[in-house]
């Protein structure tokens, strides 16, 4: 994550340089394109291994133990070993699809990733519409997907591309819904003033039980654009030997990966943001000496701590729940979150309006 | 419930192939649309039992006691096997170290791929057939257990040791007991009465694993030649 802050002031100088010659802003922006995917993949990397932990212990095993101490190492010495793997490319492939579409999918994370608010001076790009930035960058992922199946021409690839197009329009909605109802509370759309306007109290605590169930939704939506157990229908091992990324191997298949380990990054980081006040630290009207202890700890750590709880809810329930049946997953959506997620904005509203919710805020 | 439903369980006899059969439909849910309510009822239902598989999963994760790896080549000295693992094949002894074995075959007829091969030998003191070798082919051993099942004298047991693996297939085929000579209890019957368990005794011979007049020191088994007649230690 420093990798933001050194992002930002390498692009700044890359700008200043621009005076002098091109070929310092070159430098300086190689600089900073370096940085930027060495952060990327020592997330992955970490959250990979974290994962892996994770559900060893679930599972009552021990997980990686052998490449440094208690396997610390593992996933350093896996991405070396995807780095040189053979690139493999099918012979009836659609070659220029094939080279795009996982790029597609990182592209798309990454520009997920720029919009995330660490704290008030790790802000990569604060834009005036973030949210509706995030919703239509989320949506930009799929396209990955669906042409990675596409373009590989097996019938695996394409039927798990078809489920996670399935998929991805029906559960947009219910996270656009939650998104939504964040914003009405909140009033703005940039996430910086999103933040700030859970100074006085998170919104998942101020918004009596509405706040509560958008985010219970938008963590089970999040999970179902990202791909992840119990909702893993477009890779489904067992039925689909990978599904989509089924016939990318080293590189294009390492970029879906990331990609995805990223996703559950930013849907997290997110999720913080929206409803649990992102970089705020945690605050009770009254306990002042309480307050201020809370407010000794730094925002970033506050952030990372949430991003880890909600990362950490994401990757017990994959470990606890069996895969989803295709109509199963549709009659979640449409029968239960979309209904839920609609009734939710409604009340949103009304509460709003009447300016019935807790610790109202001064403006 | 009727799984069926209210109604006769026969709805319609269809002719498939000039035969009569009946075809029973089985509606699946109600015919009506469920109310309101019920939804209600299906998603509280499903929070909780969510909940409870969670809780489940968070027991695992929090007993830390619970994990079950072993780190192998780290615990060599204090890994624990489990009680029922099936490793080298064993015979079993006596509180005095005499074997149960009295060479009967019948784990060597039980066994299915003729892994066991017993050779037995007469007694000179009492005449009585007792075992020589019991040679016992690792090679070809599927541990299907068939050969404890039948033994009559409990004689036949699994170690719990699994690191057998050899540069040369020939050295797996073993000689499982350490002696050639009569059976436990014939001694221990010998020593109530006292007739002659020194005699007995005297006639006991030694056998080592590879030792001498194993099938690699001369004789040849199917498949496996012998290894030229002179003893082989194992390394």
């Amino acid at each position: 994550m420093s990798a933001a802050i050194v992002l930002l002031t390498l692009a700044e100088r890359a700008a200043a340089s621009l005076e002098v010659g091109i070929w310092g802003t070159a430098a300086w922006l190689a600089v900073a394109i370096v940085a930027a995917i060495g952060s990327m993949s020592l997330l992955g990397m970490a959250l990979v291994l974290i994962e892996r932990k994770v559900a060893a212990r679930f599972q009552s095993r021990l997980g990686p133990m052998r490449v440094g101490p208690h396997g610390l190492f593992q996933t350093v010495a896996d991405s070396i070993k995807l780095l040189i793997k053979e690139d493999i490319i099918p012979e009836q492939a659609d070659r220029i699809l094939f080279f795009l579409a996982p790029t597609f999918s990182l592209i798309a994370t990454l520009l997920a990733l720029v919009i995330v608010p660490v704290s008030p001076t790790l802000h990569l790009v604060d834009l005036n519409i973030g949210v509706v930035f995030f919703a239509a960058v989320s949506g930009f992922g799929v396209l990955g997907i669906l042409l990675g199946g596409w373009s590989s021409n097996n019938k695996w690839s394409l039927l798990g591309a078809m489920r996670a197009g399935a998929q991805f329009i029906s559960y947009e909605l219910s996270l656009t819904l939650c998104l939504i109802v964040a914003v009405l509370f909140a009033g703005s759309l940039q996430l910086s003033e999103v933040v700030a306007s859970q100074a006085d109290g998170w919104w998942i605590w101020r918004g009596h039980v509405v706040t509560i169930v958008a985010f219970v939704v938008f963590i089970i939506a999040s999970t179902a654009e990202l791909n992840r157990p119990p909702f893993d229908l477009p890779e489904a091992e067992s039925e689909l030997t990978g599904g989509f990324h089924t016939e990318f191997s080293g590189l294009r298949f390492a970029f879906f990966f990331l990609a995805e380990f990223i996703n559950m990054f930013v849907a997290s980081a997110l999720a913080a943001t929206l409803f649990l006040g992102g970089w705020m630290p945690f605050q009770v009207g009254g306990w002042d000496t309480f307050n201020s202890v809370m407010a000794i700890i730094p925002g970033p750590i506050w952030f990372a701590g949430k991003v880890a709880v909600i990362i950490f809810i994401s990757m017990w329930v994959r470990w606890t729940f069996p895969r989803l049946r295709v109509d199963q997953l549709m009659r979640l959506e449409w029968k239960f979150l979309l209904p839920i997620g609609i009734a939710n904005v409604l009340i949103a509203a009304v509460i709003i309006l009447s300016g019935l919710y807790f610790f109202p805020v001064g403006n | 419930m009727n799984v069926f439903g209210s109604g006769p369980g026969i709805e319609r006899r269809v002719n498939v192939a000039n035969n009569d059969v009946d075809v029973i439909v089985a509606p699946r849910g109600s015919s009506r649309p469920p109310g309101i309510i019920s939804w209600f009822r299906s998603v509280a239902i499903a929070i909780r039992s969510l909940l409870t598989g969670m809780r489940v999963t968070a027991g695992y994760l929090f007993g830390r006691d619970k994990v079950v790896t072993q780190q192998y080549p780290e615990n060599r000295e204090t890994l624990e096997m489990n009680e029922r693992f099936r490793g080298r094949l064993k015979l079993t002894h006596d509180d005095n170290g005499y074997m149960n074995c009295n060479g009967c075959k019948f784990c060597e007829i039980a066994c299915p791929n003729q892994s066991i091969i017993i050779k037995d030998r007469r007694n000179p003191v009492n005449d009585k057939s007792e075992l020589d070798q019991f040679i016992w082919r690792l090679d070809t051993c599927t541990f299907c257990n068939a050969c404890i099942q039948v033994c009559p004298h409990d004689a036949l047991e699994w170690g719990q040791d699994f690191e057998g693996a050899v540069y040369d297939r020939r050295l797996l085929v073993y000689t499982l007991n350490s002696y050639a000579g009569p059976q436990a209890r014939l001694i221990e019957r010998a020593i109530k009465k006292d007739e002659q368990p020194e005699e007995l005794k005297a006639t006991i011979e030694p056998r080592s694993r590879y030792g001498t007049g194993v099938p690699l020191a001369g004789d040849e088994l199917p498949g496996v030649p012998a290894l030229g007649g002179e003893d082989k230690e194992s390394t």
